[in-house]
């Protein structure tokens, strides 16, 4: 416990100085796309300081935004949701290498804010209220967005090439019973994959309703719910997939975060779990092959909570990120700490490895996520690959961690 | 509104509504929150333009003690900044309506506990109590005390609005709502809730 250490690192600039929802690192590239007030700021992790900003597309805040995966480096697009009931896809194309030397060479870096263009290239309307996030699928080719309305939608990008924004409601999903706070995809892992009953992509939903719900399309193409996770006490304020390969490829794992305070780990109880037998039987049965309808499993799956995160949280948990490489997990909320965790991954019991409270000062903490290092302070071999905390505060400040365990 | 959901409430004289039987002395600077950047040192007076102490200029920490700061809020200040706030329906204050009352404000930890610092995080609990049981302007009431207070209070203060228990029927749809960050915020950018809350807000000096 006393080698663990969690260290701020400079912040990035400039503050915004107003509250600040959400930041999103890019998959692959060192960007950073925070939401606050009616924009989004990318901020360069190299640098530190801001790459481009997203104004004009939403006439009110933008509470969450998403990078569009599997782009080549040079192309970058990002999706917004606001409260102003719609979400947005903006497009960024670096102008190619010869502008770059241009900006380079020129004075100062005036020139850096007319290079500054995102290009609002769609707007995908539908919902009733405030959306509160909007996510891409790990291939890209679906967008889910959730609202205040109490739905989730799915979207599917039909454009006849990767630049043409085209995208079709092909789901709109009514089982909750309140706002939908937060989603997240299942990350693309080879145990994503069930055998028959349903497409890999998998949708895991939070909500006001203190309910999480797992979402899985089945053999008619529909989207359908498979589980609801009940056990806490009050909204949930977002849900994250564990990123880490599982022993035997198994499912990977949801972890839900609570104005109760809590933190929950859920597993789902898959076949070879209760008869060693079934897992080898079943891969002979070729998907949904020759089985009809009535004879197909259950399309109920069986998510249990298998752990409770040792309690640190007084009040609302606004964030909580699991590290997809070291499966640490850490949390943060109203109360300002920020708390990391470890599992024994003997026992499967989770520890507290450290907390610190007072993150943002006297603020709230809105948002945590593990994000590679690349900037001049991290050792060149270890740049892009070392991971750190972001948090994202009320103050504004979008603050790095080193983090030492 | 075409009907009032109450229309003839009970109304305290301002004589009826509590005050502090020892007035403490008005703050005489502005709030502790802008101290820092009230009392700074303007930026002409630092170096390359300006070496060394300049005596003329106060030190931001002579300020302490002889200020707000050795004040602690308590209940009958929070009492002050939300009893004014005006009803939605009514030309009267939430005070006198008895929909603020200072036994049903909570701070913890308490003013004066030890130890306490600008990073503490301190709880303010303000039970509503509105007019009648079913009263659809809860929300709004609690809504317009919750802002205002978010307004008021420095970023330490964590702000809890709830109904006074069996004061409403629906009690904890509106106490969840109320807690609800993100869609107090949401409800702040539309136009016609925030018309309604400027309108009740006015009344507060």
């Amino acid at each position: 416990m006393s080698s663990t250490h969690i260290r701020p690192l400079p912040p990035l600039t400039p503050d915004l100085h107003e509250r600040a929802w959400s930041s999103t690192p890019h998959p692959t590239l060192p960007l950073l796309a925070t939401a606050h007030a009616k924009s989004v700021t990318v901020f360069s992790l190299t640098t530190l300081t801001p790459h481009s900003n997203l104004t004009g597309g939403h006439t009110r805040s933008v509470r969450a935004a998403s990078w569009k995966p599997n782009l080549p480096p040079h192309k970058l697009c990002l999706a917004t949701g606001s409260f102003d009931s719609t979400a947005g896809i903006w497009r960024w194309e670096d102008r190619g290498a010869e502008h770059e030397t241009e900006i380079r060479n020129g004075s100062d870096g005036d020139e850096k804010e007319e290079e500054d263009d995102w290009e609002f290239t769609l707007v995908l309307e539908g919902h009733d209220s405030e959306i509160k996030n909007c996510i891409f699928s790990p291939s890209g080719a679906h967008i889910a967005t959730c609202s205040r309305d109490k739905s989730v939608w799915i979207w599917e990008d039909i454009g006849a090439s990767e630049s043409d924004d085209d995208w079709e409601t092909i789901a709109v999903l009514n089982e909750h019973e309140g706002d939908v706070k937060a989603l997240a995809w299942c990350p693309d892992l080879p145990g994503r994959s069930r055998k028959g009953t349903f497409g890999v992509e998998c949708l895991a939903s939070a909500s006001y309703d203190n309910t999480v719900r797992v979402w899985r399309e089945d053999g008619d193409a529909e989207w359908v719910c498979v589980a609801v996770l009940e056990k806490h006490e009050g909204t949930v304020w977002g849900v994250q997939w564990e990123g880490r390969p599982r022993k035997g490829d198994k499912f990977p794992r949801i972890l839900s975060f609570s104005a109760d305070g809590t933190i929950r780990i859920w597993t789902l109880t898959q076949p070879s779990d209760e008869d060693g037998q079934e897992d080898g039987a079943g891969q002979g049965r070729n998907a949904l092959g020759g089985i009809p309808n009535t004879m197909r499993q259950s399309l109920r799956e069986d998510w249990v909570c298998t752990a409770t995160l040792p309690k640190v949280h007084e009040s609302d948990i606004y964030a909580a990120t699991w590290s997809a490489t070291t499966g640490l997990v850490a949390s943060t909320g109203s109360d300002g700490t920020l708390a990391l965790y470890k599992e024994n991954e003997e026992t499967g019991e989770w520890s507290l490895l450290v907390s610190l409270p007072n993150a943002h000062g006297p603020y709230e903490v809105n948002h945590v996520t593990w994000c590679r290092r690349w900037d001049k302070g991290v050792d060149p071999s270890r740049r892009g690959v070392e991971e750190m905390l972001i948090t994202t505060g009320d103050d504004g400040l979008v603050q790095p961690w080193e983090v030492q365990v | 509104m075409a009907t009032l959901d109450n229309a003839n409430p009970t109304i305290l004289s301002a004589s009826q509504l509590p005050t502090r039987q020892q007035r403490i002395p008005l703050r005489t600077g502005p709030d502790l929150k802008y101290n820092d950047i009230i009392f700074e040192k303007p930026s002409y007076l630092s170096r390359p333009f300006c070496d060394g102490q300049v005596a003329s200029w106060p030190r931001s920490d002579a300020n302490d003690g002889s200020l707000a700061a050795a004040e602690p809020i308590d209940e009958q200040e929070i009492y002050d900044l939300i009893s004014t706030i005006s009803d939605p329906e009514h030309p009267v204050s939430l005070g006198q309506l008895s929909v603020i009352n200072l036994p049903d404000i909570h701070i913890t930890p308490a003013p004066h506990t030890p130890g306490v610092g600008p990073n503490t995080i301190i709880t303010v609990l303000v039970e509503v109590t509105p007019t009648i049981t079913h009263c659809s302007l809860a929300t709004v009431i609690g809504l317009g005390v919750r802002v205002r207070l978010e307004q008021c209070l420095p970023p330490n203060y964590r702000i809890v609005v709830r109904c006074k228990e069996n004061s409403h029927s629906q009690d904890d749809q509106v106490n969840k709502q109320l807690g609800d960050k993100e869609r107090v915020a949401a409800a702040l950018e539309n136009d016609t809730l925030k018309g309604v809350l400027d309108k009740m807000l006015e009344t507060c000096a």
